[in-house]
């Protein structure tokens, strides 16, 4: 919960992750350059007194986690997500089963997703009724763009992704998190594409899609296709970061967003632990639009703007009650420090 | 030399690290910001970099390094072998490299093209005026514009620069060069009228934000890998 001049924000972290990526799990080389490409990130953007030894963003463990989420960095409740690369990583990254052991010790703080491939086809339906059935997974997180043996990634609208999305349909997962960011191999360049999103939206009205990263570097493509469906929300993850040091650009993304999908379609994401939430928090509350960005693009980032998009906006996606919700967590022992 | 997708040159964006030149062979070595910069995009960037040098007047051979990127070794081999992308990495799907260019040639435009746009506007150049404004009527003078209608005093507006670059990429894309044709049109070459122009622009100025917006990603990324191994 974030307190501004008395009034109080609920926050929703929309991406966040619990990775191990210590040396230990590395399958291979690209385990190593995986993480490290990861630091370059997160070096490069976040203040120098916030940038961690390379060794505690391998591996931070869920209390450093549940710390800089909820006790020091305001974030009420948080999406988790799973991202697998056993190519990668021998256990894992953060796999869904990782995920849910410290999902398992704070249920009503972390949202959980899960994720499916729909190139696993039929093998995989069962196995993805499995993940439903034996896991709390209220959201899933979709890497369209993931390499897998010969296949440079998948789209949302191949007829494979069509029935795993019938199914998240008739299972009640209703928010499907889509990466669509910054363009690293093996993740391949094409399947970053967003217009994928556009046929999967309309087909599925039911499902809400949140694209996350929202689509950088193809805002254009991305901003084109949610002006045209109501069911595509922007992940801020990515786009938040530049807060600090590029915060023009900042300012240009946020106003295009309000531009083209105004401010109800807008979600939180630090992409914890490339970027905490605290810090990036505290500098969206204290931001304003310069008069230069108001003026040429007509929209406004007041203090109800910054509420739907740190919380309010997320909530209703996931359906949860705020008031509800506060009262609960007040008595789940995490003594939350409130900023003096 | 530019990066395909960021539209920028790669001397300014810190991508070569150095060039040296011996008995006509060129070794080039580029730093991407990552080792884990898109395949496709590493390869367009080394090639266009040989090709560029091989037509430098005593270099006869080119060998480009890409540095710590992890698909280095297969992209160099490629690269200074000649052999097209589709060769070197069989199954990559999607569009080819020509179609992928003429995305980001389209997007460089509309980019280039919104600037263009804005200091026209700051000029004082109304919709009407934007959009009946011929080629030959534009030039660039010293660090300006200059705009000469027929029975309208000399217009001096915005950055040359700005002009120069839109042109370029005007004339990459091929559309009519002609001093009569008109100087804003979209990117298949049609003329805009003056009704659409503001939604054309807040179109560009999207496609503008995405390209600078990812160019000081890329740029920082860039200097943080630097600053991590100690080469900053």
């Amino acid at each position: 919960m974030y307190s501004h001049d008395g009034q109080d924000i609920f926050v929703i972290d929309g991406h966040t992750h619990l990775w191990d990526a210590s040396p230990e799990n590395w399958n291979n080389k690209y385990g190593e350059s995986w993480i490290k490409c990861f630091y370059a990130f997160h070096s490069a953007l976040s203040p120098t007194e916030e940038v961690w030894p390379f060794d505690k963003f391998c591996r931070y463990g869920d209390e450093v986690l549940v710390n800089d989420l909820f006790r020091t960095g305001y974030v009420d409740m948080a999406i988790l997500n799973s991202t697998y690369l056993y190519e990668f990583y021998k256990n894992g990254f953060n796999s869904h089963v990782q995920n849910n052991v410290v999902k398992a010790k704070h249920p009503e703080r972390l949202i959980l997703c899960g994720s499916f491939d729909p190139r696993d086809e039929e093998a995989g339906i069962e196995a993805f009724q499995r993940m439903v059935a034996d896991y709390p997974i209220q959201g899933l997180k979709l890497y369209t763009a993931e390499w897998r043996g010969g296949s440079r990634g998948w789209r949302l609208n191949d007829p494979w992704a069509y029935k795993y999305l019938s199914l998240c349909r008739d299972l009640g997962i209703k928010n499907i998190h889509v990466h669509k960011g910054p363009t690293v191999y093996p993740l391949s360049a094409d399947a970053f594409d967003v217009r994928d999103v556009d046929y999967a939206a309309t087909d599925f009205p039911e499902l809400n899609f949140i694209v996350e990263h929202v689509g950088l570097p193809r805002l254009d493509d991305f901003c084109w296709i949610a002006t045209q469906e109501a069911n595509v929300y922007a992940g801020l993850s990515v786009a938040m970061a530049f807060i600090h040091l590029r915060p023009k650009y900042f300012a240009e993304i946020i106003a295009n967003l309000l531009f083209w999908l105004g401010p109800d379609k807008l979600c939180f994401g630090s992409d914890y632990a490339i970027w905490s939430p605290k810090w990036l928090i505290d500098k969206f509350i204290a931001f304003e639009l310069p008069d230069d960005i108001k003026q040429e693009y007509h929209v406004d980032l007041t203090l109800d703007t910054k509420r739907k998009i740190l919380g309010e906006n997320a909530a209703r996606l996931y359906g949860v009650d705020i008031a509800a919700q506060t009262a609960k967590l007040t008595r789940d022992g995490i003594a939350v420090e409130r900023p003096g | 030399m530019l990066d395909p997708e960021l539209d920028e040159p790669l001397l300014q964006l810190g991508f070569i690290r150095s060039l040296q030149v011996r008995d006509g062979h060129a070794h080039v070595a580029l730093q991407l910001p990552t080792s884990w910069c898109a395949v496709n995009f590493a390869y367009m960037m080394a090639k266009d970099v040989r090709r560029a040098l091989l037509t430098v007047e005593g270099i006869g051979e080119v060998s480009v390094r890409l540095g710590d990127h992890c698909a280095a070794a297969e992209i160099e081999a490629a690269v200074n072998a000649g052999k097209p992308f589709a060769q070197a990495f069989p199954g990559e799907g999607g569009h080819g490299l020509a179609a992928l260019r003429q995305i980001f040639l389209r997007k460089g435009f509309l980019s280039r093209q919104e600037r263009l746009l804005r200091e026209l506007r700051e000029a004082g150049c109304s919709a009407v005026v934007i959009c009946s404004l011929r080629l030959g009527e534009v030039t660039a003078e010293e660090d300006a514009f200059v705009i000469r209608r027929e029975g309208a005093a000399p217009l001096r507006g915005g950055s040359a620069d700005a002009l120069r670059r839109y042109l370029e990429r005007r004339s990459e894309l091929g559309l009519d060069p002609a001093a009569t044709a008109p100087l804003i049109v979209d990117p298949s070459g049609e003329p805009l009228l003056p009704e659409r122009i503001e939604t054309y622009y807040r179109d560009a100025r999207t496609a503008r934000v995405a390209l600078e917006a990812n160019g000081a990603f890329c740029r920082a990324v860039l200097a943080a890998n630097l600053r991590n191994h100690g080469e900053g």
